[in-house]
């Protein structure tokens, strides 16, 4: 047998995403997933809202007023900044919804993508909770879990998947996620040298973000995380679980001395 | 992909700070009441199968109607307990598909097996009754009932809901707790019995609900240090709610287990009270869970420690 490829994942970069939507529109086109009802949020320009089980790509839009003191003093100075990112599964390293999945459904594909085998999943929705960034959905009108795939049916064919080759910004990166960590780095590092120093990467590395061991989907950023609704240390619920067992555990057995002890209680009382 | 609704009061106000528009960043969780139901009849089915093998260990002959009831209850439980799971999938044909592996890195597929496990071994041993076989079906029984009251704890620990995970060491005694509590309330609702077996299940259910009510506390505790934010359910809506009274419905029937003592009408009472709160607890729980998904800053925050 060959060896798998090297993984490949994504580098999103928020300094470089002109919040078009492209990505979401190329996911929805190539994955061909329903629509989700047009609404009017009021938030910025993101009338998407968060990653669901029809919508793989989500541009979210951090949009903040500049204080007035902050502003600069002449005429037409900015009174807002916007920060947008395309927010995706981040197919972790350590990927809490492929753990917790009772059936096998949820594999790790040669590609080290995190992949629902429609064909497996019976929906039990446990992947749902067990997603530290709120990622994978259950689709109501067919019971089946779903999320981004990062177009393993493209990816077997060597093409790129549709967000990043709808990109018009390169914003979205596709290669491998050595390379991508290598560029993101680089990148990092040219944008403090020109003095934007709140730029910082996300989920880059296992240093960094311990509790997925590292994402396959990383971020440059440019505010704190929660406020583009990635939390600030996410962990794999499995990361944490042995504490639960060993407390079962000792409050088993302890049902097992109840249970016998009242029994002898109950005998022994009678001879009394 | 909003839900109507999803940040409304929240828009505008300070709460909304250092969240995205105060929208939930995790999905909530999708169970319906067939889940909190389940949690409870597993609980009664695990603790009542534990009962009737203890019945068998110690008693030889003199427990033999409880230690028969308890196998019936804990087959009876079992069973309507896997359909209710069956029904909350999204695709109840493929049920089967949970024991396509074996996964020990996931706590629904091993709870599968110990409900498998739990359900044939009391089933067989009712069917069998006490003949050597029967006996052996009951202990197997009793055995796998002992992480069947429980597991369910450890599966709602095991995701990334934040008073769910900050729960993860107080909830396996609290639901273990609970489900010897449940077992001995139905005991005490539905059944006449000896004056002996009427004594061990007096002595197991109130050392039960004391036991759950001292988790229950525990729990509190390590919610509040988890933050407030973790701790929010606990205080307010439905959640809050439900929690206030399955806490209430379990210290009434254990004092009324305690004042009434063993006649036949103060079992009926402690038990439908015990009853009522053991239901109240899980969907308490179920709640508390769905409460902490939708509010963005518990989950921003996420431990582990």
């Amino acid at each position: 047998m060959n060896d798998p490829p090297p993984a490949k994942g994504f580098f999103t970069d928020a300094t470089l995403c002109i919040g078009c939507k492209a990505c979401e529109v190329a996911c929805k086109q190539w994955n061909q997933l329903p629509d989700d009802g047009a609404s009017f949020t009021g938030m910025s320009y993101d009338n998407t809202g968060a990653l669901g089980s029809t919508t793989w790509r989500h541009v979210a839009f951090v949009e903040r007023s500049i204080p007035p003191e902050e502003r600069g003093a002449e005429p037409g100075a900015p009174t807002l900044t916007w920060s947008m990112v395309s927010d995706v599964c981040k197919h972790c390293e350590r990927a809490g919804c492929l753990e917790a999945c009772p059936t096998g459904a949820i594999v790790r594909t040669e590609f080290g993508s995190v992949y629902v085998q429609p064909d497996i999943c019976n929906g039990c929705g446990y992947c749902v909770s067990a997603c530290p960034f709120g990622v994978v959905a259950r689709r109501e009108d067919d019971g089946r879990a779903f999320k981004c795939t990062l177009c393993y049916d493209r990816l077997k064919f060597e093409l790129e998947p549709a967000c990043a080759k709808a990109c018009p910004t390169d914003s979205i990166r596709f290669g491998d996620v050595v390379d991508l960590v290598a560029m993101a780095r680089q990148r990092l590092a040219r944008l403090h040298s020109e003095g934007r120093t709140e730029a910082r990467l996300y989920g880059e590395s296992a240093e960094s973000q311990p509790g997925t061991e590292g994402l396959h989907a990383l971020f440059l950023i440019t505010r704190p995380p929660e406020e583009y609704n990635l939390p600030a240390d996410p962990v794999v619920p499995t990361k944490t679980v042995r504490a639960a067992w060993v407390s079962l555990a000792r409050a088993a057995l302890g049902l097992a001395v109840l249970a016998v002890g009242s029994a002898v209680l109950a005998r022994l009382g009678e001879r009394r | 992909m909003i839900r109507r609704g999803a940040a409304k009061g929240t828009r505008f106000s300070a709460e909304r700070r250092g969240t995205y528009y105060g929208l939930p960043l995790l999905k909530e969780p999708v169970w319906g009441p067939a889940i909190p139901t389940y949690f409870y009849l597993g609980g009664v089915a695990g603790a009542a199968a534990a009962l009737g093998a203890a019945g068998q260990l110690v008693g030889g002959a003199s427990f033999r109607r409880m230690v028969i009831r308890a196998r019936r209850v804990a087959a009876v439980a079992a069973a309507v307990g896997a359909v209710l799971l069956i029904v909350d999938l999204g695709k109840p044909r493929r049920f089967l598909y949970m024991m396509r592996v074996f996964r020990p890195t996931s706590p629904m597929n091993l709870g599968t097996w110990v409900v498998a496990a739990t359900g044939t071994a009391s089933g067989l041993a009712a069917l069998l009754g006490r003949t050597r076989a029967g006996d052996a079906a009951g202990i197997a029984a009793g055995l796998a009932g002992l992480p069947m009251a429980g597991y369910t704890a450890v599966l709602v620990s095991n995701t990334a809901v934040p008073a769910w995970n900050e729960a993860r060491r107080s909830l396996p005694l609290l639901f273990i707790a609970s489900a010897a509590a449940s077992a001995a309330s139905l005991f005490d609702a539905l059944f006449d019995m000896s004056a002996r077996e009427a004594r061990s299940v007096r002595i197991f259910g109130v050392a039960a609900k004391r036991g759950e009510l001292a988790a229950a506390r525990r729990l509190e505790r390590d919610l509040e240090r988890a933050g407030e934010s973790t701790a929010r359910p606990l205080h307010e809506g439905r959640s809050a709610r439900l929690w206030r009274g399955a806490r209430n419905m379990t210290a009434a029937s254990l004092a009324a287990s305690l004042l009434w003592g063993g006649g036949r009408r103060g079992r009926l009472v402690s038990g439908l009270l015990g009853t009522a709160g053991a239901m109240l607890l899980r969907f308490a729980v179920i709640e508390i869970g769905k409460a902490s998904a939708r509010d963005p800053r518990a989950a921003s925050r996420s431990t582990g420690a």
